[in-house]
């Protein structure tokens, strides 16, 4: 009986200084994982932000030019810009990923870092789903799957949000003006369209052969304007937007239906971008209104 | 008479002094410039951390990396390619005896343009393997058609005219491409023609050394053929030269060498302009001496131009064409200036 005891007692023991020991390895593993955060390189300014909102900021040992948010950012070492890498300075800092910006990063200079053993991750939101894809992807790459998924999440059910209010609204035709020398435009393919489309904004030039076409007035005088965006950049002093004026054969024209949108947030990839779409289609509603009350008192 | 010879032959001799010195300098200079150069980059490296890497083993395996897979290639690749079109420019203006003769002027950077354009859109995924290679198509391309026009023309003196026409012409085609396109490719394409060496590694510098070295054996062996062409098509075949298979000959390997580097390098003017006008004024006109000369300064002049691209600021490399473009249209005017002075 008393064997018997011992016996068990010493399974016990056993089974006790196992369990302590696999939960000590077991904390050892997630602390290793915390201290080991991969160190990443990030070469493009919507790649720094969306590391950012998923919480991988400090993670970022090198960026390019122009990452410039959040605020953190700008105290990010840069090690070249769109158009060239310093190689050395990313050998030096021996990152464990690249996350590089697949049509905007310089792609020789990759080719070589991969060709030198470097790892590089390719980054291409073209719509608003691949931002939450993308952001998916970073977590997983960063160590931070479940804030990213978090974010991803909130980011699609602000976006439903959005295109289930504007989504079915009447339509307004709008002219996005890109640059005004040359006078340019978007079209199929480019990223601002999809904004267009969730406001309910029609745009005369989607079916263009080019994503940013270069258009005449004379083009754009053939359409009954409503609406005409206007991005500009901080950057951008005042005066660099068209002068529409002469033109107030435009119902926008004569009406003055202008909407100005923050260049730097509509036209970045990031989460931001929902702002600049709600704002966009809240000044489009306002449009709307506007002359739905002058037709009704006419 | 005796006296006149003697004169002449004393002359001769001055300047075979001067020039070996002028020589012996700048052989010097370039081995100072290659070694010099090294040390130069972005990334935290000593003079010690290199002296070690190159004389024993680099300290750390990053030490490594940057020196002999970046730096060396960088600075070997500088110094072909600068002589290179230094030579290609000297040839050019012998063989056309036209002061303005360039490398480009045949339209290789239009064609280079042009290829790299077609590379972007059309083999998104293969840009590093299939971009050189369209430039390098390209530019053949371009020196295929001036030399087929030209020939058609049977004028030789018109190249460079035909050359421009070119040049504009298959600059258009670029353009028309590229506006129809995508405005990241169109961003890749202009800054690529800027020129770089950021790119490059040691099976560039074999591949540059070993055209420059032919074409330096080639006008080595021609070289006397070279000198009479200096004074006339007339006097040059009253000695039995044949103008045309010469002047054939020649251009063909200033394109071909033109053509690796910019395929390569992308467009990196000036330097096949400026440097032979430079050496004419150490050296003199007449080809072995040029042409030595021309290698030697393009070669150290492109060596410190990339030193510059790569070190004057801290987070950003500037193209090297708009440096070499930068640096030789200034020197250049001060040497016509200095030059109409003393004139």
């Amino acid at each position: 009986m008393k064997l018997t005891h011992v016996f068990n007692l010493a399974i016990i023991c056993i089974l006790a200084l196992a369990s302590v020991e696999a939960y000590s390895s077991n904390n050892a593993v997630k602390a290793n994982i915390e201290t080991t955060k991969p160190k990443i390189i990030a070469l493009a300014p919507h790649i720094v932000e969306m590391l950012f909102d998923i919480g991988a900021g400090e993670q970022i040992i090198a960026t390019t030019e122009y990452a410039d948010y959040p605020l953190a950012a700008q105290k990010i070492p840069r090690i070249g810009s769109s158009m060239r890498i310093q190689l050395e300075r990313v050998i030096e800092l021996q990152p464990d990923v690249i996350i590089a910006w697949e049509s905007g990063s310089p792609s020789d200079d990759l080719a070589r870092l991969k060709q030198l053993g470097f790892k590089i991750v390719y980054s291409q939101p073209d719509s608003f789903a691949e931002v939450a894809q993308e952001l998916r992807l970073f977590g997983k790459l960063s160590g931070h799957s479940e804030q990213a998924e978090r974010v991803a999440n909130k980011f699609l059910i602000d976006l439903a949000e959005i295109k289930k209010q504007y989504g079915q609204k009447k339509p307004l035709t709008g002219f996005y003006e890109v640059w005004s020398r040359p006078l340019t435009t978007i079209a199929q393919d480019s990223w601002p369209q999809q904004f267009l489309e969730i406001c309910s904004i029609k745009n005369p030039f989607e079916t263009a052969k080019t994503s940013y076409p270069q258009v005449n007035i004379e083009q754009v005088l053939q359409h009954s304007i409503d609406i005409i965006i206007q991005p500009l950049s901080k950057k951008q002093q005042g005066g660099d937007e068209y002068n529409w004026k002469q033109w107030s054969i435009l119902p926008a024209v004569k009406h003055q239906q202008y909407i100005i949108l923050d260049a730097d947030i509509v036209h970045r990839m990031t989460t931001r971008s929902l702002v600049a779409l709600n704002d966009l289609c809240q000044q489009a509603e306002k449009s709307r209104a506007y002359y739905h009350q002058n037709s009704s008192t006419h | 008479m005796n006296a006149n010879l003697g004169n002449i032959l004393r002359s001769v001799s001055a300047i075979k002094s001067k020039n070996s010195w002028v020589f012996s300098g700048l052989i010097i200079f370039t081995f100072l410039s290659i070694i010099m150069s090294i040390t130069f980059g972005p990334a935290n490296i000593t003079g010690d951390d290199i002296l070690q890497c190159v004389m024993y083993e680099c300290m750390s395996p990053i030490h490594d990396m940057v020196i002999w897979q970046i730096r060396i290639p960088r600075v070997l690749v500088g110094l072909v390619a600068g002589m290179g079109l230094a030579c290609a420019g000297a040839i050019l203006q012998n063989v056309t005896r036209n002061p303005l003769a360039d490398p480009y002027l045949f339209g290789i950077i239009s064609g280079a343009g042009l290829g790299a354009t077609i590379a972007t859109f059309a083999f998104n995924d293969q840009q590093s393997l299939a971009l050189p290679l369209a430039a390098f198509l390209g530019a053949l391309f371009s020196v295929v058609i001036v030399f087929g026009i030209a020939t058609l023309l049977r004028n030789m003196n018109h190249l460079l005219l035909t050359g421009v026409a070119v040049s504009f012409m298959l600059g258009s085609i670029s353009h028309f491409i590229l506006y129809l396109g995508d405005p990241f490719a169109t961003n890749r394409v202009i800054f690529w023609l800027m020129g770089s060496l950021a790119r490059v590694e040691m099976f560039h510098f074999y591949l540059i050394g070993a055209i420059v070295l032919i074409t330096l054996l080639t006008i080595f062996a021609l070289h006397r053929q070279i000198d009479a062409l200096l004074l006339g098509d007339e006097s040059a075949a009253s000695l039995g030269v044949n103008i045309d298979k010469l002047r054939l000959i020649l251009l063909a390997l200033c394109a071909a060498v033109t053509a690796t580097i910019v395929a390569y390098c992308g467009g990196i003017g000036f330097v096949g302009l400026m440097i032979p006008h430079i050496v004419r004024q150490l050296v003199g006109v007449t080809t072995m001496p040029l042409i030595i000369g021309s290698a030697l300064v393009g070669g150290c002049f492109l060596v410190w131009v990339d030193v510059a691209a790569r070190s004057a600021f801290s987070n950003v490399e500037i193209p090297i064409g708009i440096i070499t473009s930068a640096i030789g249209s200034i020197f250049f005017l001060a040497i016509m200036y200095r030059t109409r002075k003393t004139g």
